[in-house]
């Protein structure tokens, strides 16, 4: 423990500092990939007739970008609250899983901090974080390194996203830019697909969202949404029991 | 309630639905866990929630069932665009101007 404490010190930084090095030079080249993002979502909430003020505060409030452009349609529709909340929920249920596996690597760190770094648990910084902050033993170069992807995502997202809102000011109407929404969520949904019980998943909610699309309240949705899951599910243990 | 009141509302309740996901586990510790079968199949929600809400949006058109319209070619262009190659703007680059393109050709 001396020893340790004696190298620390003759290296001069501190080891949360090394950590947020380390997680900001990891996490740099994935970052780029939030722009487009945030600056689509920032026209998505802009077209969909948002005041900037308004805009900001989703962005700042929500900071989940597929729970916002999901959720923009039903908000514009006038669907009932607990639809787009319930929505909302079935966009962020994957953070369940990321929370769940790092929860881990948070050990010797307090409550309070872990509240705060759970906030900017994005699925970018899981995806850099995971590996490295469970190999690492010091819980101030984790925190480090966690947060300085966290705040990096944090940054970049809103700047982008004030870019957005005020850029679509900047189009014309007739450019259909709404569409770049649905875009971003292809997006995201191709590489999910490639996994053949997550293709099914997203075929089979689609496709009965789709045909209950005149249910009322926009329930067609929710409904998809548990029928994909079941599909996904039925799949994955089908594919299993032909595997064995 | 004021549409505005009842919009900040609205992010208010989303932005829980955020934040406790994120950060329920990491905060509960190693005290508390999933059960594995509930963590397998949730990890369908975002595939299944994803498309269910664009394949409704592109394949319906005022209400009808539309299996030729320009957003739908739009959205074909994107996915082929993002299953091809990693450039994170290409989609939209493909998607967009498929979709302007056909509304242009098409009155």
């Amino acid at each position: 423990m001396q020893l340790k404490l004696l190298s620390r010190l003759s290296r001069g930084d501190a080891p949360w500092l090394q950590g947020a090095r380390a997680g900001f030079v990891a996490f740099l080249p994935l970052s780029v990939g939030l722009i487009p993002w945030a600056l689509v979502v920032g026209m998505a909430m802009t077209s969909a007739g948002f005041t900037p003020a308004q805009a900001m505060g989703m962005n700042i409030i929500v900071f989940a970008g597929t729970a916002q452009l999901g959720t923009l349609p039903l908000i514009v529709d006038g669907a009932p609250l607990w639809l787009i909340v319930a929505t909302g929920l079935a966009l962020n249920l994957r953070f369940v899983i990321f929370s769940a596996a790092i929860a881990p690597s948070f050990a010797g760190i307090g409550t309070p901090m872990r509240w705060f770094a759970g906030h900017f648990l994005t699925d970018g910084s899981f995806a850099c974080c995971y590996e490295p902050m469970r190999n690492a033993s010091d819980p101030h170069w984790r925190l480090g390194y966690y947060l300085a992807t966290g705040l990096w995502s944090w940054l970049l997202w809103q700047s982008f996203a004030l870019i957005g809102i005020h850029a679509a000011h900047l189009l014309p109407k007739t450019w259909s830019l709404e569409f770049m929404a649905t875009i971003a969520l292809i997006v995201l949904l191709v590489p999910m697909a490639k996994v053949r019980p997550m293709l099914v998943a997203a075929l089979a909610g689609g496709a009965s969202a789709t045909l209950l699309r005149n249910m009322p309240l926009r329930l067609g949705v929710v409904t998809g949404i548990c029928v994909g899951i079941a599909a996904g599910f039925a799949a994955e243990h089908w594919q299993e029991k032909k595997d064995d | 309630m004021t549409d505005e009141l009842w919009l900040w509302l609205t992010f208010i309740l989303l932005g829980l639905t955020t934040t406790l996901p994120r950060a329920g586990f990491i905060v509960a510790g190693n005290r508390v866990s999933l059960p594995p079968t509930l963590q397998r199949a949730l990890r369908y929600a975002p595939a299944a929630a994803l498309a269910a809400i664009v394949v409704p949006d592109v394949l319906v058109v005022g209400g009808e069932l539309a299996p030729l319209n320009p957003k739908l070619a739009g959205a074909i262009a994107a996915v082929v665009a993002a299953s091809l190659w990693r450039n994170p703007w290409l989609p939209f680059i493909a998607g967009m101007g498929v979709l302007l393109a056909l509304q242009k050709l098409l009155p």
